[in-house]
């Protein structure tokens, strides 16, 4: 029987004039909405600006077995479980996306999104990160033509057919696994000689029927007209060309911190610099998730962090 | 069995409290070639139980051909979302997954006086100068999808001049083919521009707008992107 995802995408709406958010939240993954049911349970009028990926990363992972206390679900039914769990603690969830946020000194932050603008008094950078690109000839051409960084939306468009996977972390393997439900053939290729991926990842990946890995191989080019019809892979400066039918791009991720720039003080890697977790170099700014610089990034961190970044707006708000 | 819980039920008909005026969906299926058709009668039929204001009546295009033609109806199973008049916006495909909640969304849309849209969005349909045809290729496991398909729904429902159409791109690969979808959500408008991904709707409708200024093909994301 097919399942049915409740949920509405809202329309345009603009605050009533003079009102000012306790919390405004920048960002609808699991960090943020962590944030927003704790900040709901200390009476802060809170607002999430979820963007156009609501769940974020979350949304995307196709299975999930390390959240305690949910042995095994999908990354969509946990997303819109807490999803839901905001919406019921009174908190309010808008699909815009964040673009500027100014500080307007003692009189709080203004944060503008494409349609809107929002007052508020403490902001939550939860942003996340995007998939990075690789930067090779075909890949921007050929995005939506046989290129993705999304297993879960596009693998059902690879049945029977050959795919390539890039990289060696998590995602990359899981991703790998969840395409080799479809796909024919999965070949996975990775820079080193050794998966970076959780170790019981990388047993079942390399045990998986369909899926070879090809070690301490480079993508050089994507080819195809239209479409995609293969890859020049390079091992120890030899050029290689195979063909195949798809290539899902998993080297790792930006942090999506560019509205942010100016406003706190980031890392050279683009991660949003903090203190105790989740404080930024702005007072009345905190931060968490994937955006941050923390080096562990899991749902359970980013709700950990979420809940502590509501606290710290809490404390500071109660002063 | 219900394909709907009955926490969904409860959830449902408290959105559906929100129709300010009747919505009528004419649902198109047929009983031979076509696999998903049955799945796509039950859920119609579960949701018309919802709300009072929510009216689901069943056609078959072989049988209704005349009223299939007028909704511009080509392929099973499809759902034109109405006010009990004319439409132009329209799924094709079982409503599951995320497409659910875009099917939920249209309904909602419709119920209200006026299509959910910004202004400067309102003023571009206004100064429309040819007619759009809005493709919107989905499929239900793309949570991003919903807000691609919910935005050229609504831009069919604010202008006459806009058909929009909502396919699950895995039930008719054909047509999928045919517009080179690997990847969802993908948007084409009149065969030419095209757009990888949803955006952010005035984003979307000024690139759009600058895409129709000039000929041949386009990327609407490339567009926007240049501002």
């Amino acid at each position: 029987m097919p399942e049915f995802k409740m949920g509405l995408v809202d329309g345009p709406s603009t605050d009533e004039p003079g009102r000012v958010w306790d919390l405004v939240v920048a960002g609808g993954g699991p960090a943020g909405m962590s944030a927003a049911i704790y900040a709901a349970r200390y009476s802060l009028e809170t607002l999430v600006l979820e963007g156009m990926e609501p769940g974020g990363q979350l949304s995307l992972t196709a299975r999930i077995e390390n959240y305690p206390g949910v042995p095994e679900t999908s990354g969509a039914d946990l997303a819109s479980a807490m999803r839901k769990q905001v919406l019921d603690s009174g908190s309010t969830l808008r699909s815009e996306v964040v673009r500027s946020v100014e500080d307007k000194g003692g009189k709080g932050l203004v944060v503008y999104t494409d349609s809107a603008e929002y007052a508020a008094r403490c902001l939550m950078i939860a942003t996340g990160a995007a998939p990075r690109r690789l930067g090779v000839p075909g890949e921007e051409r050929l995005h939506g033509r046989g290129v993705s960084y999304c297993a879960t939306c596009d693998a059902p468009f690879f049945r029977d057919a050959h795919v390539m996977v890039v990289g060696g972390g998590d995602s990359a393997v899981k991703e790998a696994m969840h395409l080799a439900d479809f796909a024919d053939r999965v070949t996975l290729i990775h820079r080193r000689d050794e998966l970076r991926a959780e170790p019981i990842l990388a047993r079942r990946i390399q045990s998986r029927e369909g899926v070879e890995i090809l070690w301490s191989t480079t993508l050089e080019e994507i080819l195809g007209d239209d479409s995609v019809e293969g890859v020049i892979l390079s091992r120890d400066g030899d050029r290689q060309r195979m063909d195949l039918d798809g290539v899902f791009l998993y080297v790792g991720r930006s942090p999506a911190t560019a509205p942010f720039r100016g406003l706190v003080e980031l890392a050279d890697d683009g991660t949003v610099l903090t203190r105790g977790n989740v404080l930024t170099s702005h007072p009345g700014v905190v931060a968490a998730g994937d955006v941050t610089d923390n080096p562990l990034r899991q749902i359970v961190t980013a709700v950990g962090d979420g809940a502590r970044a509501a606290t710290a707006v809490y404390e500071k708000l109660k002063g | 069995m219900a394909m709907l819980s009955e926490k969904d039920q409860k959830q449902i008909e408290e959105i559906f409290g929100t129709l300010k005026r009747k919505v009528v969906l004419r649902v198109y299926v047929q009983k031979l070639e076509c696999d998903t058709c049955s799945d796509t009668e039950q859920i119609l039929g579960e949701l018309a139980q919802l709300s009072d204001l929510l009216e689901v009546e069943m056609y078959n295009p072989q049988v209704d051909a005349e009223q299939a033609e007028a909704d511009g109806v080509e392929m099973v199973p499809a759902i034109v979302v109405s006010d009990g008049t004319q439409s132009r916006a329209r799924f094709y495909g079982t409503p599951s997954g995320y497409e659910f909640s875009s099917l939920l969304t249209a309904i909602v849309d419709m119920g209200m006086e006026r299509p959910p849209i910004e202004e400067s969005t309102a003023e571009f349909l206004e100064g429309l100068e040819e007619d759009l045809d809005i493709k919107v290729f989905v499929t239900p496991s793309c949570p991003y999808c919903p807000r691609a398909a919910v935005l050229g729904l609504r831009l069919a429902m604010a202008s006459p001049r806009v058909t929009a159409q909502v396919v699950e791109a895995n039930e008719y690969p054909d047509l999928s083919r045919k517009y080179s979808v690997q990847g969802v959500p993908r948007t084409v408008i009149n065969g030419r521009l095209y757009a990888e991904g949803a955006l952010p709707e005035g984003q979307f409708v000024s690139a759009l707008a600058a895409g129709l200024s000039r000929e041949g093909e386009a990327d609407i994301v490339a567009l926007a992107r240049e501002g």
